[in-house]
């Protein structure tokens, strides 16, 4: 399967090249990712001992710093989160919650991290979703990244216009604070509205609906593979048979 | 009526609004070429929808008439049977790639044919060597510029071998080197026997093409029939850009309340100070962006003074944008950007107006934040851009070049202090509304304030005061326009082409 390399157009990496997951059938992963999701259920104790397995997996993929990274994206959600819980139930509560998200979001850096949109579609198709969904799945998946740029694009340019302007005037000016929020949250809208639109007339022009269709790519399942999911299925035995 | 494409008194009209197609026939033979030209607004991206059934399958507006593709009825037959008889380019290059890679783009066509894996590898490898991608096939169609964009996405379509090819305004948002590039594999195709359609406003880029036809479709959207006429004349610009449209024309300029109150309606007391001598100045120094660790702007000093339109010029990603996002103070950046010694006050109008636009109608989106709005300049503003009538219309559902005047007002009534930075006013423009937004830029200029432009479009920066052509290492070339577009070793060392219309039209 080819590995193209994709970057963005601000240079931010998409796909982590050199991990060695990269190689993996996209099944795998997937099979992968929703072992760790159910791995949430788990006791803390589980979960702790789940997450050194899980994080020396990730420093295998080379994938920690990309881990690390989406955590600390979250981090306004995890802090107030975890004092909250901890301040109103108790100190376990607050961390097997922020574990379970910390888990889950390792979780979407390794399927996200190693895996393009058409491998992605392709898995999808192995698991008999229609390719129609597939496809646009996949490429709702790949736009999300432009989300951003539209956001900070829309703000510049109601910025300079003298439309937008991040501030603070006391509780008279909410309402203004509100419409600026309207200012960009409308012409995103049409934005996303119309890059969809014409992403949908682009893939018509090249025969999108035909029934003839015969995908180029193929998956195929290699010695990696299989050492994984044996991974994953000692790693699920041990922790359900451990008392 | 014969030919691989027949249309008889074909209309539409969109769902939404009145505008779409008036009737149209026509018929075009195989291995022929035709250029449909007329002002925005009369229909050429509808008739290239409804060449390749998109309308009526995806759009659900009134199809009237009939359009035939190689023998099948349009409005009878699946999208995908027509996709395979023609293919669409589309305007905007970067709106239509549909996968992470270069080659995936290519192959995602080439799997809807259900062709064997060695023949699309085989068709793979054609397409990629033909337009010169080889070297790009694994980077993200995201990562490339606007030419590369627009040749790939002609080659995702060619490799899929229709034999007619429509395209839709391809050339609008490329430079005159990958605009030229671009034409070159059009007019390879035409030789090798494909019919080409190409919908688009400016007819010099598409001269080379061989047997070109022209249709005008402005004589039918004003009442009468399709014309085929002949190109404008190969020894000069087309007499609409003949004069160079930043200058004022001699008998039509702006009117005279205009050249002193640009930014002032007229009013008893007579022309603010700052309107009758220009003493602005914006000082640049080492300015310099880098946007994912690669620099685009790489250290630029330059001076401009108000009272002159300065036109900025460069490859498509060169950084033109960066460059007035960076002046307008919206872009961080190394180095100073100041004007007379303290932060500049730069209104911008981007490229996209659907990004500055979202009010329910035009007045309250000129008015829009304006702290005790002066109604006399609003009503000035109106007039001048000709929006009066759209006043109680919602701004999204002007046409581009409306919105974009729109746009323009917007930042004129907040009224930035020392002028405003414009990018790619022409973009997407017919020759009457290119006018309209100049008169005024020149109109701001004369008033004192600085203006400052991007453009592709040579004819447009031929008549700036000042023209800067930027390269990757910075400016290569400033100076007036008709001393700038004659430094054939500037625009060479570019890779730029600077077409012999706009030469032979620029006047000392």
């Amino acid at each position: 399967m080819a590995r193209p390399g994709t970057s963005d157009r601000k240079g931010r990496l998409l796909l982590v090249e050199d991990s060695p997951l990269r190689a993996v059938d996209p099944r795998t992963k997937l099979a992968l990712s929703v072992c760790a999701s159910l791995a949430v259920m788990l006791s803390l104790e589980k979960i702790a001992i789940f997450m050194v397995v899980y994080a020396l997996l990730l420093l295998w993929a080379r994938l920690m710093p990309e881990a690390l990274w989406q955590i600390w994206r979250l981090k306004w959600v995890l802090i107030p989160l975890f004092l909250v819980d901890w301040l109103l139930v108790s100190l376990e509560l607050a961390a097997i919650v922020t574990l379970r998200i910390i888990l889950l979001t390792g979780v979407f850096t390794l399927f996200v991290g190693t895996t393009t949109p058409s491998e992605m579609r392709l898995a999808m198709e192995w698991l008999r979703v229609p390719y129609r969904y597939a496809f646009s799945l996949s490429l709702a998946f790949q736009s999300v990244n432009l989300l951003d740029d539209e956001w900070r694009a829309v703000r510049e340019a109601q910025r300079s216009r003298g439309a937008w302007a991040p501030r603070w005037s006391g509780w008279r000016g909410l309402v203004d604070q509100v419409r600026d929020l309207v200012a960009l949250t409308v012409p995103v809208v049409v934005l996303t509205t119309k890059r969809a639109w014409a992403m949908t007339e682009a893939a018509y022009a090249r025969g999108f609906d035909s029934p003839r269709r015969r995908p180029y790519r193929r998956l195929s399942m290699g010695g990696l593979d299989w050492a994984l999911l044996a991974g994953a299925v000692a790693t699920a035995a041990a922790l359900l048979l451990w008392r | 009526m014969t030919g691989i494409v027949r249309v008889e008194q074909a209309a539409y009209r969109y769902p939404q609004n009145d505008y779409g197609l008036a009737p149209v026939s026509l018929s075009i033979g195989p291995g022929e070429s035709v250029f449909v030209t007329g002002p925005s607004g009369c229909g050429k991206s509808t008739l290239a929808r409804c060449l390749t059934g998109l309308i009526p399958h995806l759009y659900h507006g009134h199809l009237t008439g009939e359009v035939w593709l190689d023998g099948l009825r349009t409005r009878d037959e699946r999208l995908w049977r027509l996709a395979e008889r023609a293919g669409l380019v589309f305007q905007n290059p970067a709106a239509q790639m549909l996968a992470v890679s270069v080659e995936e783009e290519v192959i995602f066509g080439l799997e809807n044919l259900g062709l064997p894996r060695d023949v699309i590898r085989e068709r793979l490898e054609a397409t990629l060597t033909r337009f010169g991608l080889q070297a790009l096939r694994n980077r993200s169609p995201h990562t490339l510029s606007g030419g590369e964009q627009q040749k790939l996405a002609l080659a995702a379509i060619v490799a899929r071998q229709p034999p007619v090819l429509v395209l839709d305004e391809p050339l609008s948002m490329l430079d005159t080197s990958a605009a030229a590039e671009l034409i070159d594999h059009l007019a390879d195709l035409a030789r090798a026997g494909t019919a080409v359609v190409i919908c688009e406003h400016r007819s010099e880029p598409v001269r080379q093409i061989p047997d070109l036809r022209t249709i005008d479709l402005d004589g039918q959207a004003q009442g009468g029939q399709v014309q085929d006429l002949p190109l404008p004349p190969s020894d000069g610009p087309p007499a609409s850009c003949r004069h160079s449209i930043l200058r004022p024309p001699p008998s039509n300029g702006p009117p005279a309340s205009c050249r002193h109150f640009a930014l002032h309606p007229p009013t008893s007391d007579g022309p603010p100070a700052s309107c009758r001598h220009s003493t602005l100045q914006l000082t640049v120094s080492d300015l310099e962006v880098r946007l994912g660790g690669r620099p685009i702007l790489p250290g630029l000093s330059f001076l401009a003074h108000g009272g002159q339109v300065l036109a900025v010029v460069g490859r498509n990603g060169v950084g033109k944008t960066t460059l007035l996002r960076a002046l307008a103070g919206l872009q961080k950046h190394t180095g100073s950007v100041t004007v007379d010694g303290g932060p500049p006050d730069l209104g911008m109008v981007f490229q996209n107006a659907d990004l500055q636009l979202f009010n329910a109608s035009v007045r309250e989106e000129i008015l829009f934040r304006v702290p005790d709005p002066d109604m006399a300049r609003y009503a000035w503003l109106l007039d001048l851009l000709g929006l009066g009538r759209y006043e109680a219309v919602p701004p999204l559902l002007l046409s581009e070049g409306e919105k974009k005047r729109v746009a323009l007002a917007t930042v004129l009534m907040r009224g930035p202090r020392h002028g405003v930075l414009l990018d790619e006013p022409a973009l997407g423009q017919d020759a009457a509304h290119k006018s309209r937004l100049i008169r005024l830029a020149r109109a701001l200029a004369e008033a004192g304030q600085l203006v400052i432009l991007t453009t592709h479009d040579l004819g447009l920066a031929a008549g700036a005061d000042r023209l800067l052509l930027l390269g990757p290492e910075g400016f290569v070339a400033d100076g007036p326009p008709a001393q700038v577009l004659r430094d054939d070793g500037a625009w060479a060392r570019l890779g730029l082409l600077v077409p012999d219309w706009v030469r032979e039209g620029v006047t000392e």
